[in-house]
């Protein structure tokens, strides 16, 4: 990210620096203002949304449904601790059902809280390809984009995007599985080795 | 289709408040007590907000956009993704609300039913904005490997363009 910004920033700066520098402060300062506005929506979204989560800790919902998922999103992030199990379960399911700005506030308090496990490297990674390579089954926005616009089948990219998307989360997994393996599975192939070596041994 | 996503929302919260009922949960007390929490995490997700929005706006301001746009057309068509939509495929990683816009502008352009818009279509609705999701996310937490996941992400959101593109050739 770092990387991304300095170079993007000093490429523009330097490019707005020849064409139009009295555009650069404003164009700087529509984007802040336009953030803070963004913020304040967001705000109201949050609240909305964790309002409603914490009710549904409160009587014990989120517990049962991430007990429901436990199995899969355990062997998926190997990760034990129940609170950081609820906020991923709650993170995607929100994700499939396509409720964004839902999403979000799950997503940054499953976040902080696997940064805390010792799996954070892998799970964390895993949690964003997850998240940024868009698990959506339905795509309403568009849906609705559409229908404004006057299309004669509004629906029919929904197949398509749903194939698509499936793909390219694949591929996510895989990949981040291949790069950043878990500790745990680690591990376990260590101790099998060593386990040969020992039987090896002794024969 | 819209029906269904128009019902599902209130329906999530009336079952909400008959199951907390049934629990006994104090519900007042509870939903503010949530709420409270929605200040800290705007407070700190914030300034990555701005800094990801000041990079976008200034990515287009500067031309840089349309001048990669131009310079990466021949790659575009090489893969079979038509040159129209490169703008919508630059922006949406970067901004949601800046590429639903460019998105109508596609539509609007070449008509809601043709081979470019519903291209345009498909490539939005199966990829994310996946460098604001990592600011917002990853707010202020360290990791090494974050760097080669965003990298992995981008490299699937451009395979699933050019397979959207194919795809929409026969669907």
């Amino acid at each position: 990210m770092n990387v991304l910004f300095y170079t993007v920033m000093l490429l523009c700066t330097a490019i707005m620096l020849v064409t139009s520098p009295q555009t650069f402060l404003s164009t700087l300062l529509g984007a802040a203002s336009k953030s803070a506005t963004l913020c304040i929506s967001l705000l109201a979204t949050y609240s909305v949304w964790l309002g409603l989560m914490q009710v549904w800790q409160a009587c014990g919902l989120s517990q049962k449904l991430s007990r429901l998922l436990r199995p899969i999103s355990k062997r998926f992030f190997h990760v034990d601790d129940t609170q950081t199990l609820d906020a991923i379960t709650m993170n995607l399911s929100v994700n499939v059902l396509g409720i964004s700005g839902a999403a979000t506030p799950y997503g940054i308090q499953a976040a902080k809280l696997l940064d805390k496990t010792d799996e954070a490297e892998y799970a964390s990674c895993m949690l964003f390809a997850l998240n940024a390579t868009s698990i959506q089954l339905i795509p309403t926005s568009i849906i609705g984009v559409r229908t404004a616009l006057g299309s004669a089948t509004p629906a029919d990219i929904v197949l398509p995007t749903i194939i698509v998307s499936f793909l390219s989360t694949f591929l996510a997994c895989l990949l981040v599985r291949l790069f950043i393996p878990p500790k745990s599975k680690r591990i376990s192939t260590e101790k099998r080795r060593l386990l040969q070596k020992n039987k090896g041994a002794c024969i | 289709m819209n029906v269904f996503m128009a019902i599902l929302i209130p329906l999530i919260f009336l079952l909400t408040f008959l199951y907390a009922a049934r629990k006994k949960v104090k519900l007042f007390d509870c939903f503010t007590q949530g709420v409270t929490g929605a200040i800290p995490l705007i407070v700190s997700i914030f300034p990555y907000i701005v800094a990801v929005s000041m990079l976008s706006a200034v990515f287009t301001a500067s031309g840089l956009e349309t001048w990669l746009t131009q310079c990466l057309s021949p790659v575009f068509n090489a893969c079979g993704v038509p040159t129209q939509i490169a703008p919508l495929l630059l922006v949406k990683p970067l901004s949601g609300s800046g590429s639903i816009a460019v998105l109508s502008d596609i539509l609007q352009t070449y008509g809601v039913d043709s081979y470019i818009a519903r291209c345009a279509c498909v490539a939005y609705g199966s990829s994310e904005t996946i460098f604001y999701i990592g600011a917002v996310y990853f707010a202020g937490l360290q990791r090494k490997k974050f760097t080669l996941t965003l990298w992995i992400c981008v490299g699937c959101y451009l395979f699933s363009v050019v397979v959207c593109c194919l795809l929409c050739r026969f669907m």
